[in-house]
């Protein structure tokens, strides 16, 4: 193609002037010395970067003028409102809204760390135990076939979760499951968030639980494989010391990859942080509930995003956008700092700065 | 009629028109696309329509948005346009199409025709009434004995039509109660224990025939889903002091007084209207439109389908369905010049 239409170019001219260096010659050439390996890879290298720098930064310019005017209060209010949709827009510093308009964020923060937190409280446990029980305990073949599984869980979108989660899993246990718990719960400190009212299904515990089961294939399949990292001879000689299969995972497997883990747990903290399709169909979708138990309706950060920027976009002035981008830059900002600070934690513990394997 | 000239048919070039939007229309509008995709077909009279029409219920909040943006061709919406909207794109223009209504909806099993108005609704919604055995119901509702359960609000999590006519109704009411700056599509609830979000009118009678003890607003066109979940439909106090429950007769009723003022661009409230015998919260159901559009087939094919909608599409085997109510022929004068508008 390309020597065809050079070709056809220069046959117009006095044909005195010599032919241009033909553009196959120049690739042939560059790619000889490795100057299109390397600039294609520093090109490669540079894009991860200057998304998250991007979209920082056009995140930032967005929601400025909303930092502005939302100042501090943003952290502390319950009230997302884009005001009054059908009254004439006010200006105040400059910045142009609907009249009325107030937008606090702590509801959607405490519904994401909330439902967050359930969420690796139960997936810890659960994936480390998988993650011993597949590489120790079960024979090559049926451990490669649970493998397999977890790695297609970890594989299934979303949206099928949700589903799942809102219209059976959230249900069955509000009928069959919580009101046992709530009733019988000793009203004790902490003890009586389990306490109360169960609602019908949405909330935050079925949020936080379906939020475990995305992320425990996250976790189990990373701690899988630093596990198979561990040399044998370590573990031979826990057992040869007469420590008990579970003292040599406890004392022994778990400490040898303990940064490589806290590094997994972080993976999947992250994915339950931003998830929110699974959540917007498992919460409740209450805008500015703060649930006064664990079963109670909330929204998180993700969910109100995906759920009101439709009626945002409804909003002239484009100030409820703004406030929007500011909520996403909050997301962004609590997921990058629980990666770092996973990063310290993890080169303080074991000198390697991630986990070693596939991260998923 | 002495009205502009409207195309009686579509554009003879095959064309395809986008529509989303409100959930409480869209019944209507895919029986009125499907009907109007096999009245005209491409030549030789083979299946394939002459004007494919897409229909898509996202809640009127998207069907304004999308419009506005021009990422659809007609936005549904149950609210009229805001000043700020109209003022981002001049060139949007809200069309009536039908009459609808909504009923308020709760699952009470054996308790029929509750009678709720604008401040009990208010009361719940903020959480200042949370049970059902209040005494404020019960003095609406003498000899209804009523379970001692929590009341489990529902409204819509997304920008939504419904919402903008429930808050209007409630302010209408008893402004006190619910202020009208939080008269909306995207009106903020106050955080009430255990109250719910849901997506679209499917979303609300989904969630309501789901919970015990909820309350909800939902479009009259899911009436027959709302039977069939075993929800209770209340009367609810009209401007004249009277409870009602929709019905074909009370709609009608309602919609009478604000037929002769609906304006010239047809943005008009009928909420909590004076007639004694009508149900209050109604409106116009709106097509939202460009009338600067950028291709002149496309324009064509909107105008022809919104007029048919508007002049053959408003016989009852259409709107029964739905339980809406037909256009009055003056306002459908005012929705075909809004319609002749329409061009590129």
């Amino acid at each position: 193609m390309t020597s065809s239409a050079s070709m056809l170019k220069p046959a117009g001219g006095a044909g005195a002037s010599p032919l241009p260096p033909r553009v196959s010659d120049w690739l042939r050439a560059s790619l000889r010395d490795g100057s299109v390996i390397r600039w294609t890879g520093a090109a490669g290298a540079l894009i991860p970067v200057a998304a998250l720098v991007f979209i920082l930064i056009i995140l930032g310019v967005k929601a400025w003028p909303a930092i502005g005017y939302n100042g501090w209060g943003f952290f502390t209010g319950r009230v997302w409102s884009i005001g009054n949709l059908y009254g004439n827009p006010t200006s105040s510093g400059g910045v142009e809204h609907l009249p009325g308009a107030q937008f606090g964020a702590l509801p959607s923060i405490i519904g994401t760390l909330g439902s967050s937190a359930i969420a690796l409280v139960v997936a810890v446990p659960v994936s480390l135990g998988t993650a011993l029980v597949i590489v120790e305990r079960l024979p090559r073949g049926l451990s490669s076939i649970v493998g397999a599984f977890l790695e297609l869980l970890a594989g299934l979108p979303s949206v099928v979760i949700g589903l799942w989660g809102g219209v059976t899993f959230g249900p069955f246990i509000a009928r069959d499951v919580t009101p046992f718990i709530a009733r019988n719960m000793p009203n004790v400190p902490v003890l009586n968030y389990f306490r109360g009212e169960v609602g019908n299904g949405q909330g935050m515990l079925t949020s936080g639980l379906v939020l475990a089961l995305m992320v425990t294939p996250i976790i189990a399949a990373t701690t899988r494989d630093l596990i198979r990292q561990v040399p044998i001879l370590p573990r031979e000689g826990a057992i040869a010391l007469g420590m008990s299969e579970f003292e040599t995972a406890r004392k022994v497997t778990l400490p040898w990859v303990g940064g490589g883990v806290i590094g997994a747990v972080v993976l999947g903290l992250g994915r339950a942080l931003g998830e929110t399709m699974a959540v917007a169909m498992t919460c409740g979708a209450a805008l500015g509930s703060v649930p006064t138990n664990i079963y109670g309706t909330m929204t998180t950060i993700a969910a109100t995003v995906v759920q009101t920027v439709d009626g945002a976009f409804q909003d002239g002035t484009g100030f409820a956008l703004r406030s929007l981008a500011e909520l996403c830059l909050v997301l962004m900002v609590i997921t990058l700092a629980t990666n770092i600070l996973a990063r310290l934690l993890v080169r303080r513990v074991s000198g390697t700065a991630l986990p070693v394997g596939r991260g998923l | 009629m002495v009205g502009p000239a409207l195309p009686s048919s579509p554009a003879k070039a095959p064309e395809s028109i986008s529509e989303t939007g409100s959930t409480l229309l869209f019944p209507l509008i895919s029986a009125w696309a499907q009907k109007y995709q096999s009245l005209y077909t491409q030549p030789p009279a083979d299946k394939l329509p002459l004007v494919t029409i897409t229909t898509g219920p996202t809640g009127s909040g998207v069907g304004i948005a999308d419009a506005t943006t021009g990422t659809v061709d007609i936005g549904a919406s149950d609210a009229y346009l805001s000043s700020a909207e109209k003022a981002t794109v001049p060139t949007l223009e809200n069309i009536a199409l039908a009459i609808s209504a909504q009923e308020i909806s709760y699952n009470l099993p054996g308790i029929k025709n509750l009678k709720l108005d604008g401040t009990l609704l208010a009361e719940m919604y903020t959480g200042k009434i949370t049970s059902w055995n209040d005494p404020a119901i019960k003095a609406l509702n003498p000899g209804v004995s009523l379970p001692n359960m929590k009341i489990v609000t529902l409204h819509r999590a997304d920008g939504s039509g419904d919402t903008f006519l429930f808050t209007s109704y409630m302010d209408a009411q008893d402004p006190s109660a619910w202020p009208v700056t939080n008269v909306s599509t995207a009106a903020t609830f106050p955080a009430v224990p255990g109250a719910l979000g849901e997506q679209g009118n499917g979303g609300m009678v989904a969630g309501c025939a789901a919970t015990k003890g909820c309350i909800a607003y939902i479009g009259v066109s899911y009436e027959t889903q709302t039977e069939k979940a075993g929800l209770g439909q209340a009367e609810v106090k009209n401007g004249a002091g009277k409870f009602v429950l929709p019905t074909a007769a009370t709609i009608a009723a309602g919609a009478a007084g604000f037929i002769a003022k609906t304006p010239a661009n047809e943005t008009i409230s009928m909420i909590n209207g004076p007639a004694a015998a009508g149900y209050p919260i109604i409106n116009y159901e709106y097509a939202i439109v460009n009338t600067k559009q950028t291709n002149g087939t496309v324009a064509e094919d909107i105008r022809a389908f919104l007029h048919w909608d508007v002049a053959t599409g408003q016989t009852a085997s259409f709107l029964d369905a739905v339980n809406f109510q037909p256009l009055p022929a003056s306002v459908v004068q005012l929705s075909d010049a809004l319609i002749a508008k329409i061009g590129a």
